[in-house]
């Protein structure tokens, strides 16, 4: 967590000035670029702006309260009952109650929520669910339940994005999304008077954009953080805040699960590392990684052809269809992978992310830090494989989630770290357990 | 000298007061050797006095190893049953590898106590035991193999807690916590058996409890808008009671509670007059409190202030007045613009050595070194704050202390009523708030 720690904040001190540090300064414009939408789910740089959860992460991932101010359970876990932050309004003024918040989160999940029932019960709001839910309070700080209004003061569905974080929409005209400063937070007023948000940006122009001072934060992948170093960029990294897994879609011609088991063997996790991946990242055969779990070194991350080819026998598939949620470099690893795979009888063939289903799937789920139980529930959760909750004793943990890898449909490779590339005039940006940028504590050394 | 007899010059020329002593040391051989036998069994003595009160207060200390190896034993005893395992150890922590024998004597006779025997490589059960850990605690893994099965068995164990050790200054900062709470502290002050603090939404007084605490009154303040993301806060002695000021809020009040005038007599406005940034030090005669005009917005003053000083101050975080070597008195000023500044003399001159300050300092009269002491914040990581005292012989701030971790960054200072010590706010892990009372003492 130490080595979370210290380098989730972006290195200032090469940036520092003569005079003496100060206190943060309020006011200014931050631009921030990035290539997703801002809205999408997990990781939309917007939606932490913008929404907050009834429970957040502190930096070392613990759960602090958020939208509400303490919660309890009973009934083994099935029941939760969270009792609101009094006194706060979303951003049309909107006071915040158990009605819109039940109304919000049944929106944010819809039909795949984790609990079965959810009310208001005076200031508070219950969640009732008939297995235990001992990682609710962690669940409910991730990106999928962050309270967007979705009834106004009148009853009727408000017009845009109204919700209770440190930033409200002003607009967006030409690929920026404008933010500014909710005076009334119930956090406190944000530092930054604004946050202009340029999506849709390639990386190229957004280290163009820094380099020439047009920009002050800017994404750095995984990939691309060697290069940041050799530039002596600011950068605020958050390690193992990803997981590069490959879903294996277990019906079709991938039923069979030792099919599946020897695709899990042919994989090389050490060209993805130190070839695709420039060594930013850690192999991990594991879901959780070791810095989380402690008995990551359990699971043996190495390459094995020979019982690739010994689990495949002599069954035979038809071409299989992989494609990965990303661009450039996500499609490189997805092409190795196609490679390690024929080595061992596996015709693959890459097709567009917009083909669904496929039999493979390279993706990069979200890593939340914090409780190992929590983190898991909510990987499984985001690759769409919820499990039953589990405690947080490690041997409990551990038989989880060898249960859940001995299915072969979610295949850990590595864990990446998130991070961004900061200009000289940002000072104070921390990256969350989660790797998001915490922007609203972000304040700029030159604001008037 | 021989024998340790200290050789008298006495009236000999110094050549044969040496030659005299070999002589009486020649002399005396025997006797000599029975005093240094003598010694030698006195020293002996002493030696195991030493040793046996070092080994009694080793086993006063317990091993902080003892208890996760005895569970972690228990574990794989469950798994192998009585009978013999070659145990391997491997380290993948910041366990140190001196402790790996202890570790590893401990496991096994934690083991043969209940009944596995440690073998060598003949055995047909091997345990392996991997000293792990994640960023929150430590995680020691033992896999029990046993022909082609292998089963798992784990323990947490604790980092436990380790403080940096404070390095020798001239004046050493001594650190008394107060006060914690799990809401934000913006300001406090002590008045006897009385605590007023103020949050960002209210001020609470406080009672004292045994050696604690406990809320007595809140007096909330009406709903406000437009609040800093780090409000600030300050609460002054004012004649019988305090006056505080919290973000756009002033308060006035007394200590203590009067049921017959109805709970606490304390009441707050929404209002813009200048705060009372102090109590200041000054020079006795001079005693005086500075005001200073705070906008809310910027969560700075603005440099106008009263009385006028007589030059134009610019927008500041922090002042103090500072007595200087001609008996004058001086404004020190953390600018906003992070310079250093001492408005004396109808003007404003930099002060160096400041680089490592943060925002907020704060003046103690010590007594030691040159007598009065700046005490100020890091300009450190936020997590990692520190506090340390500076003296200004000049217009150099030259380091009196070194500096006094925080587990925490500091979001207030201020001088205590008495002069003689400052207060500090500590936001720590959890955003627990801590007010803590720093004392400078003459090392």
């Amino acid at each position: 967590m130490l080595r979370r720690f210290a380098i989730s904040c972006a290195l200032i001190a090469l940036a520092l000035p003569a005079a003496a540090r100060t206190r943060p300064h309020y006011g200014g414009t931050l631009r921030v670029e990035a290539e997703g939408d801002p809205w999408q789910r997990p990781g939309g740089l917007a939606r932490r702006l913008v929404f907050d959860g009834l429970t957040t992460f502190d930096a070392r991932g613990a759960v602090q309260p958020g939208l509400a101010v303490e919660w309890s359970s009973d009934n083994n876990d099935h029941r939760w009952q969270f009792r609101l932050r009094p006194k706060v309004h979303f951003h049309d003024g909107t006071l915040l109650t158990s009605v819109n918040a039940v109304a919000a989160l049944q929106a944010a999940c819809a039909s795949a929520c984790p609990w079965s029932q959810l009310r208001a019960v005076g200031s508070s709001v219950v969640f009732v669910s008939d297995a235990p839910m001992p990682n609710l309070p962690a669940l409910l700080a991730g990106d999928e339940f962050l309270l967007a209004l979705t009834i106004g003061a009148d009853g009727k569905t408000p017009g845009g994005s109204a919700g209770t974080g440190a930033f409200q929409v002003a607009g967006f005209v030409n690929g920026v999304l404008t933010l500014i400063a909710n005076e009334g937070c119930w956090r406190g007023r944000p530092f930054a008077d604004t946050v202009e948000l340029r999506v849709h940006r390639t990386l190229r122009d957004q280290w163009l954009d820094l380099s020439v001072g047009r920009a002050d934060v800017v994404e750095a992948p995984a990939e691309l953080l060697r290069q940041a170093q050799q530039q002596r960029l600011n950068v605020a990294a958050q390690p193992d805040a990803e997981l590069l897994a490959l879903q294996v879609n277990d019906a079709g011609p991938l039923a069979n699960p030792m099919l599946r088991a020897a695709i899990a063997a042919a994989v090389d996790r050490s060209s993805l590392e130190n070839v695709i991946f420039q060594k930013q990242g850690e192999m991990s055969a594991s879901l959780l990684p070791q810095s989380l779990s402690g008995y990551g070194f359990l699971f043996p991350a190495e390459q094995d052809l020979n019982k690739a080819q010994a689990l495949r026998g002599g069954l035979s598939t038809p071409p299989l269809t992989m494609n990965a949620d990303g661009g450039g470099t996500l499609q490189l690893a997805a092409q190795r992978i196609a490679l390690d795979l024929r080595a061992v009888g596996f015709n693959v063939q890459m097709v567009a992310a917009s083909v669904q289903p496929t039999n493979l799937a390279l993706r990069r789920l979200p890593l939340t830090g914090g409780a190992p139980a929590a983190a898991l529930d909510a990987l499984l959760r985001a690759a769409g494989q919820p499990m039953a909750g589990v405690g947080d004793n490690p041997a409990a943990l551990y038989k989880a989630e060898r249960e859940a890898l001995d299915r072969h449909t979610l295949i850990p490779l590595l864990a990446l770290p998130r991070a961004y590339a900061v200009g000289a005039r940002v000072r104070d940006l921390c990256l969350s357990s989660d790797g998001s940028p915490d922007l609203a504590d972000a304040s700029l050394e030159d604001a008037p | 000298m021989p024998g340790g007899e200290p050789a008298s010059s006495g009236a000999f020329p110094r050549e044969q007061a040496v030659d005299t002593a070999n002589d009486i040391i020649r002399a005396n051989g025997k006797l000599r050797r029975k005093m240094m036998a003598m010694r030698l069994r006195h020293w002996v003595a002493v030696a195991l006095v030493v040793c046996g009160a070092m080994v009694s207060r080793a086993a006063a200390v317990p091993n902080p190893w003892e208890q996760p190896a005895a569970a972690l034993a228990e574990q794989i005893a469950a798994l192998l049953g009585p009978g013999q395992a070659r145990i391997t150890l491997r380290n993948l922590s910041t366990v140190s590898n001196d402790d790996l024998p202890a570790i590893r004597k401990l496991l096994a006779q934690d083991l043969k106590a209940r009944g596995v025997v440690v073998a060598g490589t003949e055995s047909a059960s091997t345990v392996r035991v991997t000293l792990s850990e994640t960023g929150r605690e430590r995680l020691w893994v033992a896999e029990v193999v046993e022909g082609s099965e292998t089963q798992v068995a784990m323990v947490r164990v604790d980092r436990g807690a380790t403080r940096p050790a404070q390095t020798a200054g001239s004046l050493l900062l001594r650190r008394q916590v107060v006060f914690t709470s799990a809401e934000q502290v913006l300001a406090a002050l002590e008045e006897g058996a009385w605590l007023v603090i103020a949050e960002p939404d209210a001020l609470v007084l406080y009672a004292k409890s045994g050696d604690g605490w406990s809320e007595s009154r809140r007096l909330a303040f009406v709903e406000r808008r437009g609040e800093a993301r780090d409000p600030r806060g300050v609460i002054v002695t004012n004649g019988e009671g305090f006056e505080a000021r919290a973000g756009a809020m002033r308060c006035e009040g007394r200590f203590g509670v009067d049921d017959a005038a109805g709970g606490w007599p304390a009441q707050c406005s929404e209002s813009d007059d200048p705060w009372i940034w102090g109590p200041l030090i000054a020079p006795s005669e001079a005693s005086t409190k500075l005001k200073a005009f705070f906008n809310a917005a910027r969560n700075s003053f603005t440099g106008v202030v009263t009385p006028n000083l007589g030059v134009d101050l610019p927008p500041f975080y922090a002042a103090a007045l500072v007595s200087r070597a001609a008996g004058n008195a001086a404004l020190l000023l953390g600018g906003v613009d992070g310079k250093v500044q001492l408005a004396e003399s109808g003007g404003l001159k930099n002060v160096s050595g400041t680089r490592d300050w943060g925002s907020d300092f704060a003046v103690v009269q010590s007594g030691c070194g040159a007598g009065v002491q700046v005490i100020a914040s890091s300009s450190g990581a936020a997590a990692s704050d520190s506090l340390r005292a500076y003296e200004l012989p000049a217009l150099e701030a030259v380091p009196a202390s070194a500096p006094l971790a925080v587990e925490g960054s500091v979001t207030a200072l201020w001088t205590a009523p008495d002069g003689k010590s400052v207060y500090v706010v500590v936001r720590g892990a959890g955003d627990r708030y801590e007010v803590d009372r720093v004392t400078a003492l003459c090392d």
